[in-house]
């Protein structure tokens, strides 16, 4: 399958000395959600604009479905749909204008701008709104409409940087709740940059973390929290007698990295929970032991963030092994 | 095909232009105050220096072509603020994303600017009728007249874009604005023929397009001369022709 996204060694250094992007390598699958986060300046701004053709990197490829985006870039900019961080509506006037205009500019045909407007007024669900002036928009509804805007041609990628910074939560909801939907009927394939965690944890199909210029983690949300190694099994005894027996063999399981036992309570240390447990109740069955609850404590997609990214000043001064991306605690 | 996309996107600047005007028309009034000022207060007070050699015309119909000229032109040499401003929020990184050339995004801004300063003008033309200003009573020459105005302001206007394209601050801009708002109007024949100038201020007038612009205003409306209107037209359009594709070729600056 071709990729929505494919890029190759791709540097961008700015003014011959700062290094925006230090040989980025990144593949997004087409019609997936895809989220690239990481701490401020770290470069997501700067590779979105490569992406979108707004400047060329120093050096490097990327491909949009094929596409070379650095020499085709009049092709790529007729199939994408692009959200800067920035307003990008007009506030001096209608919310529908902003459309009308847009339609105008991307060069929607007449015949099918009517209803191009008003398909994007009401994936976004702004149509009681169209006709009031966006100054008096509040920022979520702003937020949709420039979303709208990019609509209007239904493009096959959609760019989002920093979609829902600044929106209250509620108004958060519903820009992803729109989007979504969208992305659902049309299949769009969605890139946006943000380093809100529980907006990527929720939405998207891909994460790709990026640190000073360079991807230094990326795959499913899943994959990255596993990657962590770091998930706790608490297991609440009913009897207090624990036989050094069952530790022990509970110890020797394959995916066991540790355990620590208080009173009742015993302390798994493993990889994956979900593979785990079983062993692990069943290690304990055998033995006559029962469980009277179970509590399973997993990394939440901050914790991945934290230990990717991780501070800049943090990482040079007390843990230098975090700097070459391996886990703090490993 | 690119050449329509391009005329498309054009229009659709103009029509931006003309929906904000018609939501907000007070800015309109209020920038008619000052040339209206000019008329008012300037041309009578001058009016009675009969020093100022103006072919027998009165003073306040001598000036009104180059206060009519200044007030448009003031509102297309800080044009190149909204494209700061547009700078600074998303849109310009967003049409310069959207399909189209950024020859057609300069060019259709520029002209969205002087089809704005039409507007002015046409504020301004009957209160300087009401002043008693004598204009000739042919259609076609005030048309032309107003073709002038169209042509010269969309031309300042690609100027106030390929300047923002260099300052790409507000600070910076404004200050570089005023700096060429006052030479630009008093190295030109809009209040005082040149032949009255020293002869540096007259060399500069004669690299100033707004001097032709104004020798054609008022040759069209006022005076009735129009001898000089080719040469006058071919001037400004060949400032025209250099200032937008110089404007055109810079605009991608701002966003870097």
């Amino acid at each position: 399958m071709v990729l929505a996204i494919d890029v190759r060694q791709i540097t961008k250094i700015y003014d011959g000395k700062i290094r925006a992007l230090d040989g980025v390598d990144l593949e997004v699958n087409a019609a997936d959600v895809f989220a690239l986060l990481g701490p401020n300046g770290s470069g997501k701004t700067t590779l979105m604009r490569i992406l979108t053709t707004q400047f060329r990197p120093t050096s490097g490829e990327a491909y949009s479905f094929g596409i070379d985006i650095i020499r085709n870039d009049a092709w790529v900019r007729k199939m994408i749909g692009y959200v800067p961080q920035e307003t990008s509506v007009w506030t001096d006037i209608s919310g529908f204008e902003n459309l009308l205009i847009y339609s105008k500019i991307y060069g929607v045909p007449s015949s099918r701008r009517k209803k191009s407007i008003s398909d994007a007024l009401q994936i976004m669900g702004l149509e009681e709104m169209a006709d009031g002036l966006v100054k008096k928009y509040s920022g979520g509804m702003v937020r949709r409409l420039e979303i709208a805007c990019a609509l209007l041609v239904k493009p096959k990628i959609l760019f989002l940087d920093e979609p829902t910074i600044g929106l209250d939560p509620s108004a958060r909801k519903a820009v992803w709740e729109n989007l979504i939907f969208f992305k659902n009927e049309y299949g769009t394939t969605i890139f946006f940059n943000t380093h809100y965690m529980d907006e990527a944890d929720l939405y998207s199909d891909h994460i790709a973390i990026i640190k000073r210029g360079k991807i230094v983690k990326s795959g499913t949300v899943n994959d990255l929290k596993h990657s962590l190694h770091s998930e706790v099994l608490l297991l609440d005894l009913k009897s207090h007698a624990l036989d050094e027996t069952a530790l022990t063999d509970i110890r020797a399981l394959d995916c066991v990295r540790d355990v620590v036992v208080s009173d009742s309570e015993l302390r798994v240390f493993i990889d994956d929970a979900d593979t785990a447990l079983p062993k692990i109740m069943e290690t304990l069955w055998r033995k006559g032991i029962s469980i009277k609850k179970i509590t399973t404590t997993r990394p939440t997609l901050d914790d991945v963030f934290l230990n990717y990214a991780g501070s800049i000043t943090a990482v040079r001064k007390h843990s230098p092994q975090n700097a070459k991306g391996a886990p703090a605690w490993d | 095909m690119t050449f329509f996309n391009s005329l498309r996107e054009m229009f659709a600047m103009i029509e931006l232009e003309l929906r904000r005007l018609r939501h907000d028309r007070t800015e309109i009034y209020t920038r008619a105050v000052q040339p209206i000022l000019w008329l008012t207060v300037y041309g009578t007070v001058m009016s009675h220096v009969r020093d100022i050699p103006t072919n027998g015309i009165p003073y306040i119909d001598y000036i009104t072509p180059g206060v009519l000229l200044q007030s448009t032109i003031f509102v297309s040499v800080f044009y190149g603020l909204t494209i700061v401003w547009e700078r600074e929020t998303g849109i310009l990184k967003r049409l310069l994303v959207a399909p189209a050339s950024r020859y057609a995004t300069v060019i259709g801004r520029a002209v969205a600017s002087g089809v704005r300063a039409v507007v002015q003008a046409l504020i301004i033309f009957p209160v300087a009728i009401l002043l008693g200003v004598k204009f000739i009573s042919n259609p076609t020459y005030i048309a032309a007249a107003f073709l002038m105005l169209f042509m010269i302001s969309g031309g300042f206007a690609a100027l106030s874009i390929f300047v923002a394209s260099l300052m790409k601050t507000r600070e910076r801009f404004m200050g570089i604005g005023q700096a060429m708002i006052m030479p630009l109007f008093f190295a030109s024949n809009a209040l005082y023929p040149i032949k009255l100038m020293p002869p540096i201020l007259q060399s500069i007038a004669f690299f100033n397009p707004l001097t032709y612009a104004v020798d054609a205003v008022r040759g069209l409306m006022i005076s009735g001369d129009v001898a000089n209107i080719p040469a006058d037209f071919l001037a400004v359009i060949v400032f025209d022709i250099l200032i937008f594709a110089v404007a055109s070729i810079s605009f991608r600056k701002i966003i870097e």
